[in-house]
C-alpha cells in the first residue's frame, strides 16, 4: 500500500503499488468522492475517519489492545452487520411477499421455484437471523466477561439487553411469516404463553378478578384474535417489517453513538 | 481517567480510559472490512448448501406432535415442564431480562475491566456461566431430547438422528412415562420458606463468624461494600436461579412435579 507516515517524506523512487495507488488517487474524480486525499500520512488518517460519513461512525483512533481479535472476537460488528444484511435481503423478500393467508405460503413456494435466486435469498435471509441471535449471545458473553459493561458503560448494556430482546422479537415475529405447519405451530406455542400472564392472560392467576376472557387478554390484543390468523399474519408482518426494525436502529444508534463517546473499554 | 474528569467537572466531559491508541486506518478498517467480508461469504456459503426449512401449509387441523418453539424460545417451552406457564412463560423472562440489566449497578467492583479475568470476580463469573449453560441445557433438551407429547427421548436410542420420525419402525410411541408426584404443601411450604428464607439470610449468618474465619471475614467485607439493596436484587435472582436448577432436578431425576399447590397457582 502506500507509504508508512514515518516515511512519507523521504527522498526515494516511488514503488509500482505507490504510483498505480497516485495515478487511482491523485485526480479530481477520486477527489469528488472523498473529502481528503488518499490517507496515507497520519494527519490524513485522521481526517479520512472523521470527514467521511460512512467512516465517522468508526472513532478516528482506537485503543490497540481492543484491535485484537481475541478480545472482541468481532462480534458486536458481525451483529450489526448482520442486521443489515437482514434488512437487505427482507427488503428484497419484500417484493415477492404478500402477508395474506392464502397468498403467504404460496409465496413462499414462489420463491423455491419461480424467482431466480429466490432460495438464495430466502436462505440468507433465514440463517442471518440465527446467526444474529447467536452472535448478539457471543456478543453480550463477551461483555460481560471482560467486564465491560462496568462504568461509565453501565447505560449501554441496558440498552444491548434491549437489543437482545428486540432480536428474539425480530425472528419471532418472522418466524410466522411463511405460514407454514413449522412457524404457524411454533408462533402457537409462543403465544400461547402469553396467555398464562397473571392478570391479563386468560390463563393466568388471578385473571378471573379482572374479568379478562379469552377475547379481551392479553394474547388476543398481540396475535388479533383467539387464534393464529390472518389479523395475527399481518401483525407479525408490520412489527417485523417496519415497528421493531425502527426501533431497533434506533437503538442501535444510542448504542454505537455510546460506544463511540466512552470508548473501548480498556484497563483502568 | 473517568472518575477524575467526572469530580472535577461534576458530570462527565469525557470519559475514555487512557490506553496506547492508533488511527483506525488502515488497521481497524482492515478488520471491520475482512470480518464483513468473511461474514458474507459464509453466509453465501452456508444458504448455497443448506434449504431454510418450509413445511406443509400451515393448518389448524393438523396439529404437529411434538409442536416447537423456535430454539431461542425452546428452552421457555422446556421450563413448562417444570413450572406452570404464568412462571415459565412470563415470570422467569422477565426475572431474566430484569437480572440482566441490573448487572452492572449491583456489580461495583472497578476491578478488572477490559480484559478477561477470572481472579478478582469469581463469583460474578461462575454466576453468570451457570446461567449461560442452564439456558443452553433447556434449550439441548427440548431440542434434541424430547419427542411427542413432550416426553423425554434418547437420541440413537429412541430416535434416529437425522430421521423423520421420533421412533424405529414398529416401534410404538411411548406413552407417558412420567409417574410424578406433588410434593405435600405441609412440607412443600416449609421447603420454599426455608430455601428462600434461609437463602436470604444465611450469608449475613456466615458473615457473623468473620473473626473465627477468613472465608467468612472476606464474605462480611464484601455485604458491607456491596450494601443491603445490592445484596437483596443479588441473592433473589441467585436463589431463583439455583431453584430453577433444583426443580429441574427434582422432577427428572426423583419425579416431583409440584412442591406447593394451591387453587390458583402452583409452583
Amino acid at each position: 500500500m502506500a507509504e508508512t507516515p514515518s516515511e512519507h517524506g523521504k527522498q526515494q523512487e516511488p514503488g509500482l503499488l505507490s504510483k498505480i495507488v497516485r495515478l487511482l488517487t491523485d485526480n479530481d474524480i477520486y477527489r469528488s468522492f472523498f473529502r481528503t486525499g488518499y490517507p496515507d500520512t497520519l494527519l490524513k488518517r485522521m481526517a479520512v475517519m472523521r470527514s467521511s460519513f460512512v467512516m465517522h461512525i468508526l472513532p478516528t483512533k482506537v485503543g490497540t489492545h481492543g484491535l485484537k481479535l481475541g478480545y472482541t472476537w468481532c462480534m458486536g460488528g458481525i451483529t450489526f452487520f448482520l442486521f443489515l444484511m437482514l434488512t437487505l435481503t427482507g427488503v428484497i423478500l419484500m417484493f415477492y411477499y404478500v402477508p395474506e393467508e392464502s397468498r403467504a405460503f404460496t409465496d413462499m413456494k414462489d420463491l423455491k421455484f419461480m424467482v431466480p435466486y429466490g432460495m438464495i435469498l430466502r436462505n440468507m435471509h433465514r440463517w442471518a437471523a440465527h446467526a444474529m441471535v447467536f452472535s448478539v449471545i457471543v456478543h453480550m458473553a463477551r461483555v460481560f466477561y471482560t467486564g465491560s459493561y462496568k462504568a461509565p458503560r453501565q447505560f449501554n448494556w441496558v440498552v444491548g439487553v434491549l437489543l437482545l430482546t428486540l432480536t428474539l422479537l425480530l425472528s419471532f415475529t418472522g418466524y410466522l411469516l411463511p405460514w407454514d405447519q413449522l412457524g404457524f405451530w411454533a408462533v402457537t406455542v409462543g403465544t400461547n404463553m402469553a396467555s398464562a400472564t397473571p392478570f391479563i392472560g386468560f390463563e393466568g392467576p388471578f385473571s378471573e378478578f379482572l374479568g379478562v376472557r379469552i377475547d379481551n387478554d392479553i394474547r388476543f390484543a398481540i396475535i388479533g384474535g383467539t387464534r393464529i390468523g390472518a389479523n395475527a399474519l399481518i401483525r407479525a408482518y408490520v412489527w417485523h417489517c417496519v415497528a421493531l426494525p425502527l426501533i431497533a436502529s434506533a437503538l442501535m444508534v444510542f448504542h454505537f453513538w455510546r460506544v463511540r463517546k466512552d470508548g473501548f473499554s480498556g484497563p483502568l | 481517567m473517568s472518575e477524575l474528569n467526572v469530580a472535577k467537572s461534576g458530570y462527565m466531559l469525557s470519559n475514555k480510559p487512557d490506553y496506547p491508541r492508533e488511527p483506525s486506518w488502515p488497521n481497524f478498517v482492515w478488520i471491520v472490512f475482512l470480518s464483513m467480508l468473511l461474514v458474507t461469504v459464509v453466509l453465501w456459503g452456508i444458504s448455497a448448501i443448506f434449504d431454510a426449512p418450509l413445511e406443509e401449509v400451515a393448518a389448524w387441523a393438523k396439529t404437529p406432535n411434538p409442536a416447537k418453539a423456535p430454539w431461542y424460545f425452546i428452552g421457555l417451552q422446556e421450563l413448562l415442564v417444570y413450572f406452570d406457564p404464568w412462571i415459565a412463560g412470563v415470570l422467569l423472562p422477565t426475572q431474566i431480562i430484569i437480572g440482566l440489566v441490573l448487572i452492572p449497578y449491583v456489580d461495583i467492583s472497578p476491578a478488572e475491566q477490559g480484559k478477561y479475568s477470572f481472579s478478582k470476580r469469581k463469583f460474578a463469573v461462575v454466576y453468570f456461566s451457570f446461567g449461560l449453560f442452564l439456558w443452553f441445557l433447556l434449550i439441548a433438551i427440548g431440542q434434541w431430547f424430547r419427542g411427542p407429547s413432550w416426553e423425554f427421548y434418547w437420541p440413537v436410542i429412541d430416535y434416529p438422528i437425522g430421521g423423520e420420525s421420533w421412533t424405529y419402525p414398529n416401534v410404538p410411541l411411548k406413552v407417558s412415562e412420567a409417574q410424578t408426584v406433588n410434593v405435600p404443601n405441609a412440607i412443600g411450604w416449609p421447603i420454599l420458606f426455608i430455601f428462600f428464607g434461609g437463602g436470604m439470610v444465611a450469608p449475613y449468618i456466615v458473615a457473623r463468624f468473620h473473626q473465627a474465619s477468613a472465608l467468612c471475614a472476606r464474605l462480611k467485607d464484601y455485604l458491607d461494600r456491596i450494601g443491603l439493596v445490592r445484596y437483596l436484587l443479588i441473592q433473589v435472582h441467585v436463589l431463583l436461579t439455583l431453584s430453577v436448577a433444583g426443580k429441574m432436578i427434582l422432577r427428572l431425576v426423583f419425579g416431583y412435579k409440584y412442591i406447593v399447590t394451591t387453587p390458583f397457582f402452583n409452583i
